[in-house]
């Protein structure tokens, strides 16, 4: 759209009109991050003075167990979360595209998990599965499926699982949004003339819908590996991390840092999760750009 | 024929599914908020008693963090769609260098992880003596926002037929006024959709909040919910759930009502989220 | 950069920010439960009253870890307010050492205070710091097995265990039994989940007083046959011998365990002083049935109890550090107390109000928290408390879990704790 759009008027107005955005971006993230980039160089502790080491904190990450396993949990977790939100995501869109009656309604009841806050919706799945009285616990014993109360979130695969409900709830809604958008870009003519041509509804949607819908699912393949790179709040709600640290994610992991006062540490932790980050941001802004700007 | 009708069980079954998956949480909490203890459900009928709790104790701060949460979200919202109309004026509108280098920076601006912010945050707004205010809250929430409402803003913009804004000029208009009197009005839903989207991440946002605030002064509901502790430091369930179904209740109403501004906003945003 | 950065930012938010600082008033920092702030409110304002010093309370949240963020904020940022707080133990040596409390030495010589009434081994351990005084005792905490009176009679015991073997026991004993109506029933309820009260418990159980985790020149020795035997025990517990609830690695903190003792689930548990006036709360199913006893121990070890407790402190940045210092003796005298004791069931700081008659008949289990006070030990007084802790709790509930061996856990944690103190050295 930059650059298409007939210009109207001219002059230095427009530098006006969005210097207000610049500040602000600049500074409340541009110069945090610079400044976060800059502590990560020095030894900052609270209780201690402020001392330059360096890489030190870097090199302390790289041979840090804790990082390592928050690092490795977070991979893990997006390796699995991820293709399954898309999946969901995608049947859901597939679903909401049809002729259904009260179509608004179903579409707002696919909203909802999105737009509620994740550390009120991390609440809930936490009372789900408590040990005593939650609803998991409750339809495992009456419907016979286990002898007693399961302990969830007692065990590191069960705390992943019960993170991975919590969050693929949360998080397949949106992907299911713009796939619909993806969707009904398909022209219709195409899926009938298919339809003329005697395929199955499956076979429409494998052969004719889904490589059309390639671009869309790849962004949203990027944004959510993106947005799950960053993942806090349900941890934070639901299991703390534990048990024994099993299910911490880097940006809870950096979290606990600044925290306990070490400001040094939770920066050089959280700016190791930026650079990431920062790769995937510059390859999603490249593919989201196809077909808008240039 | 009869491999329509197969598909069309399967399109009920599936939409029922979906259904069941989205809403049983809700479901459960509303039930959970409802009952005398949460692991008796409906057990000697349903009662208010956890709504009057939590409403009813002022040392609870539930109120406070609702009043925090509506506070800091309407001004997040309106001040980011100010700023957001005029940079996307400037964008769709007027003569500049760099437009598409704004937007694909505000964008991956967009994509940074919170946490990397949060450190020189604290210590600044500790320094400004803005720990505990809504301004703490509110400018990085803005900054935060501005790209969505930015992309946003921007593709509604563009389909503004420039016409319009060539016949407020003729008729001596400045650029200034050209957004406010006609802008603004033709793309009044977009705007809407672009200050409710805006609305509900401000309402959302957990981790400055978590670290910005340490008291009910200007703590907001997502946090509030996550600490809510009992008297002793119990965790009380049944009114957490209270305070989590009166908190959902106007988002879920909103959503239902708008959803169609909604999705319209998030599309439409290219696929920011 | 930042210099021109700083001020420009303020005045764009100086807009907002609502400006509420009345000066030359005494700030009083306090977090707690609602009712505790209440009773709290009454006595700064009856001080402000009969001292003629304006002073306000500035009130904290429930939580202990946001209190201790909410303190960290004004320290940090050397600002005048609060000029006095209340801290926990465990942050004492970290505020110490930061340079953040005024000495009160001085104060309390120069006007004669007595310091004796105050629990000495208290002070000792978490109030003197590299030689002064950062702060004295307001609330002292320390670590109770309470035990169900009728449950030990009813099974022919006469008096609670002494050692862990025979908690151990007993606990299988009446378990066995009261299962049968009572398939929720367990023997023994403690705190398990990851968080600060997990190192408490695990202190008691090791029962080798302050050498469980013992830091010398930022040196830890976990891996001992006593700490190794402690985290075997808890860990058996619960999967293998089945006295503990098998959420208690996962959700049991002080609310957990004692909700559920008071419900009549568990012949015994491990808590705080406070539970006591809970448990015989009028509609408490276990009032009259609850005795208390110092924590058992290992055979050859002693008992120990954790001491916790909360500190009355002054910032070294207050603007008033004479007001300060009378608003901690205010706080800490007899009277005042008393009043705490009476009102909150706080332990006093000081010795005196134990013996007190009114005190005594509305607490008769205050006789016994004396012996009980003088076996308790402090977790280690070092500025880097916070961070090894964190260490040591996530490796303790990893090996409560099962996903470790307690060896291998204390030590993967006592490498990583020493690691972390030489960082924060």
């Amino acid at each position: 759209m930059a650059g298409r759009g007939e210009v109207v008027t001219g002059g230095r107005e427009a530098y006006f009109f969005i210097a207000p955005l610049l500040l602000f971006v600049f500074a409340f993230i541009v110069f945090p991050i610079a400044g976060t980039f800059f502590s990560s160089f020095f030894s900052d502790v609270t209780f201690m003075g402020k001392k330059f080491i360096f890489l030190s904190n870097y090199t302390h990450a790289f041979s840090d167990p804790g990082f390592r396993q928050a690092f490795g949990f977070t991979l893990t977790f997006i390796a699995v979360a991820v293709p399954l939100e898309l999946f969901i995501g995608t049947a859901f869109a597939v679903i909401l595209d049809q002729e259904l009656p009260l179509r608004g309604l179903w579409r707002a009841c696919v909203l909802i998990p999105w737009a509620i806050p994740s550390a009120v919706s991390a609440r809930i799945w936490q009372l789900i599965y408590n040990y005593g009285y939650g609803l998991a616990n409750f339809i495992a014993v009456h419907s016979g499926l286990a002898d007693g109360p399961v302990n969830w979130t007692g065990t590191a695969s069960g705390s992943f699982i019960a993170l991975l409900a919590a969050d693929v709830w949360k998080t397949a809604p949106f992907v299911a949004l713009i796939v619909l958008a993806g969707l009904q870009a398909v022209p219709s003519d195409l899926k009938a003339q298919a339809r003329v041509d005697r395929a199955t509804s499956f076979q429409v949607f494998r052969l004719v819908t889904l490589p059309l819908l390639k671009p869309v699912l790849t962004v949203a393949l990027l944004f959510r590996t993106i947005d799950t790179l960053r993942i806090f709040d349900v941890i934070y709600v639901l299991t703390g991390g534990g048990p024994g640290g099993s299910t911490t994610s880097v940006s809870l992991y950096a979290y606990n840092y600044f925290a306990g006062g070490d400001f040094g540490y939770g920066s050089a932790v959280s700016m190791l999760l930026f650079m990431v980050s920062f790769g995937l941001s510059w390859l999603y802004v490249r593919l989201a750009g196809f077909g808008e700007a240039a | 024929m009869k491999s329509e009708t197969t598909e069309r069980i399967l399109l009920w079954a599936g939409a029922l599914a979906m259904a069941v998956f989205c809403l049983t949480p809700f479901l459960y909490m509303f039930a959970v908020s409802l009952s005398a203890r949460p692991d008796q459900i409906g057990a000697g009928g349903f009662t208010p008693a956890n709504y009057a709790t939590v409403l009813g104790t002022p040392s609870l701060h539930f109120l406070d963090y609702l009043r925090n949460s509506l506070i800091v979200s309407a001004l997040s919202a309106i001040i980011t769609v100010l700023i957001a109309s005029l940079a996307a004026y400037a964008i769709t509108r007027l003569e500049m260098k760099g437009k598409a280098v704004v937007l694909f920076f505000v964008l991956a601006v967009s994509m940074f992880p919170q946490v990397s912010l949060i450190g020189y945050l604290f210590k600044l707004m500790s320094d400004l003596g803005l720990i505990n205010t809504y301004a703490a809250l509110v400018a990085p929430y803005v900054a935060w926002i501005l790209p969505l409402s930015l992309w946003i803003l921007v593709s509604y913009f563009d389909q503004i037929p420039r016409e319009l804004d060539r016949a407020a000029i003729v008729d001596g208009c400045s650029p200034a006024q050209v957004l406010y009197k006609v802008i603004l009005p033709v793309a009044l839903p977009g705007v809407l959709s672009t200050a409710l989207l805006s609305f509900i991440f401000a309402f959302n946002e957990f981790i400055f909040a978590l670290i910005l605030t340490t008291d009910y002064s200007a703590r907001t509901i997502p946090v509030g919910i996550a600490m809510f502790q009992g008297l002793h430091g119990e965790i009380p369930w049944g009114n957490i759930m209270a305070a989590s179904a009166i908190t959902t209740a106007p988002i879920m109403l909103l959503t239902a009502v708008f959803q169609r501004h909604i999705i319209q906003g998030l599309t439409r945003g290219a696929v920011k989220g | 950069m930042k210099k021109i950065y700083l001020p420009l930012l303020a005045a764009a938010l100086a807009a907002f920010s609502a400006c509420s600082k009345k000066p030359a008033e005494l700030v009083f920092s306090v977090g707690g439960a609602p009712n505790e702030i209440e009773v709290w409110e009454r006595i700064i304002k009856r001080f402000s009253e009969e001292k003629g010093v304006p002073a306000s309370l500035l009130r904290q949240p429930t939580d202990s870890d946001q209190r201790r963020q909410g303190l960290l904020v004004p320290l940090k940022s050397e600002k005048a307010n609060p000029d006095v707080f209340l801290a926990d133990i465990a942050w004492i040596g970290q505020f110490a050492a930061s340079g953040w409390l005024e000495d009160l030495a001085p104060y309390a010589a120069k006007d004669g205070t007595d310091l004796k009434p105050f629990w000495p081994k208290v002070v000792d351990f978490a109030d003197r710091y590299n030689g002064q005084l950062s702060a004295l005792p307001a609330y002292v905490d320390a670590g109770l097995l309470y035990y169900r009176t009728d449950l030990l009679n009813k099974y022919g015991f006469k008096a609670p265990p002494a050692t862990w073997p025979e908690l151990l026991s007993v606990s299988l004993k009446i378990q066995a039994g009261e299962k049968k109506a009572n398939p929720d029933f367990f023997g023994f309820v403690w705190q398990g989940a990851q968080y600060e009260g997990l190192v408490c418990d695990f202190l008691e159980f090791a029962s080798s007083g302050e050498k469980a985790i013992a830091f010398s020149d930022g040196v830890v020795k976990l891996d001992t046959p006593e700490n190794i035997r402690a985290l075997t025990f808890m860990r058996d517990t619960i999967a293998k011998n089945r006295i503990s609830p098998p959420n208690t690695y996962t959700e049991m903190k002080e609310e957990e365990v004692r909700t559920f003792f008071q419900e009549g689930k568990a012949a015994f548990e491990r808590n705080w002083p406070y539970a006591w006036g809970l448990h015989q709360q009028a509609d408490s199913p276990v009032k009259g049935k609850v005795g208390i006893a110092p924590m058992p121990r290992f055979p050859g070890g002693t008992s120990v109890s954790t001491l916790g407790g909360w500190h009355i402190a002054v910032s070294r940045f207050s603007d008033d550090k004479a007001g300060a210092w009378e608003l901690v003796k205010y706080i800490t005298s007899p009277a005042v107390q008393k009043e705490l004791a009476l009102e909150l069931g706080w332990n006093p700081g000081r010795m005196d109000v134990y013996s007190d008659k009114e005190v005594l008949k509305a607490y008769p289990h205050f006789a016994h928290l004396e012996k009980i006070f003088a076996n308790a030990y402090p977790r280690p007084n070092i500025p880097y408390y916070t961070q090894v802790s964190s260490i040591l709790q996530r490796h303790l509930n990893s090996a409560l879990s099962g996903a470790s061996e307690p060896g291998a856990a204390l030590k993967a944690a006592e490498s990583e704790m020493n690691e972390a103190a030489a960082r924060y050295r």
